[in-house]
């Protein structure tokens, strides 16, 4: 019987692409690692991925995506968990997001932000770190 | 703690949520919360929706909440999902087919692991439903697992169980199986627009009509994810959930789930104590003696026993 307590995670797709395979592929990953996944499906709402978050009280929301509204999107986010008073919760971005957005995505409270070519051992290895330096 | 509490009555969405992962803690037997809120609830039917993977439990769910919520009915949702063996991480992959709701504040879904525990449920599951009619939702739903024919947990600790069935279940012979049909007070036959599942109802109202219990189990054919024969099922289950709250029900599956989770507490309580003791020096030299035939099995028992007693001692004397 298991007596760890398991990290969980929601993966959230927002915006309009349709494309999630490779939100899959992480699900498929963060799972085998041990983790306990929620996925939200694709085409999101910002509302409905923080409201899932803070109902199912995840420790770390992923979020994806590959149409290039990720600045408008990824911002709104980060607000609505402020709001919430749900700013502990550690945020990872991905997708197709230029190197230049980096910074402000940073400033917004992402963590981390994988952009396309990042390997799965990466981001669990960054997962882990992040999760043991807030403990 | 207290506060805790009182935040939940009021409708604070965090506390709730965050109470339901102070219960899901694995191996924790801490009741306090539900211990606080165990006077004022046990007052709203829970109902169960169970079935093989892929059926389409939570599909139905989405479709049935919808409805509720139509009716002015403030719905509260708990969904198990298997814990890898392996790997003891999760999918909790049901809330994703529920996502139009995710933002009305009349829903609340919550998506839980079964940390290993067989049956179709988890530890926590009652507990979360619990919190959820603490906080005022009702009624209160609760998905199982994908089950077999054997995992039938839910019948007993919910008011009102639903089994889902859809075409591809298996034929006559199947369906006398003992286990998943002996259950619900409502089959749901989905996907009722495709072939075989005519075949199906058939063959579910032979094998439910010829029990002699007497008891009256009411069949339904759906499609959920268009909602075609939802309102029928919704209209029985109203029936039903009224039924479920005349005092003679309610005492009746109220002593059950207090049956079941003292039973349930205790087996945890006993296991983590067991292999606490299995994992330390003496445990293991145990185990050895009976490999090497020095000890007979009954003998290991009885002095795992003692041990156990005297760790429960040990504890005792810490906390005075």
């Amino acid at each position: 019987m298991n007596t760890e307590t398991a990290k969980r995670v929601l993966i959230g797709k927002v915006g309009l692409d349709g494309h999630d395979r490779g939100a899959k592929f992480i699900v498929r990953a963060l799972r085998d690692a041990g983790y306990e996944v929620i996925y939200t499906g694709i085409r999101r709402t910002p509302e409905q991925i923080v409201r899932t978050a803070v109902d199912e009280d995840v420790d770390v929301i992923g979020l994806s995506l590959l149409s290039g509204a990720h600045n408008e999107l990824f911002a709104r986010v980060a607000d609505l968990l402020e709001e919430e008073g749900a700013e502990k919760i550690i945020l990872f971005g991905g997708g197709t997001i230029p190197q230049k957005d980096l910074p402000l995505l940073k400033s917004l409270g992402f963590r981390r932000v994988f952009t396309p070519g990042t390997s799965m051992s990466e981001i669990l290895s960054a997962l882990e770190e992040e999760i043991a330096g807030d403990k | 703690m207290d506060d805790l509490v009182d935040k939940i009555r009021k409708g604070d969405r965090r506390s709730l949520a965050r109470a339901m992962s102070l219960v899901d803690q694995p191996g924790s037997t801490d009741r306090k919360l539900e211990d606080r809120l165990r006077q004022s609830t046990g007052k709203v039917p829970w109902w169960g929706v169970t079935g093989p993977p892929g059926v389409g439990k939570s599909t139905l769910i989405d479709t049935l909440l919808g409805m509720l919520r139509e009716r002015g009915r403030r719905v509260g949702v708990v969904a198990i999902d298997p814990t890898s063996p392996l790997s003891k991480g999760a999918f909790l992959g049901d809330r994703v087919r529920m996502m139009r709701h995710a933002v009305d504040k009349d829903v609340f879904i919550r998506s839980l692991a079964t940390h290993g525990r067989e049956g179709g449920l988890s530890d926590a599951a009652a507990h979360c439903a619990r919190l959820l009619e603490g906080a005022g939702y009702d009624p209160v739903l609760i998905e199982t697992v994908g089950v077999g024919q054997n995992e039938v947990d839910i019948a007993w600790v919910t008011d009102i169980c639903m089994v889902v069935l859809g075409p591809g279940y298996g034929d006559d012979i199947q369906v006398i199986k003992a286990g998943l049909l002996e259950i619900p007070d409502i089959v749901v036959v989905n996907k009722c627009d495709l072939p075989e599942a005519d075949r199906l109802l058939k063959e579910v109202h032979a094998e439910l009509g010829a029990t002699p219990s007497g008891r009256s189990v009411e069949i339904v054919s759906v499609e959920a994810k268009s909602g075609k024969g939802v309102d029928r099922l919704l209209e029985k289950l109203l029936e039903l959930d009224a039924d479920a709250r005349t005092e003679e029900q309610r005492q009746r599956h109220s002593h059950r789930r207090a049956l079941r989770e003292v039973k349930r507490s205790a087996m945890v309580a006993y296991e983590r104590a067991l292999e606490r003791e299995l994992a330390g020096s003496d445990g293991q030299e145990l185990v050895a003696r009976l490999e090497r035939g020095e000890l007979t099995l009954e003998s290991v028992l009885a002095r795992l026993s003692d041990a156990l007693t005297e760790q429960q001692r040990q504890v005792g004397e810490g906390a005075g």
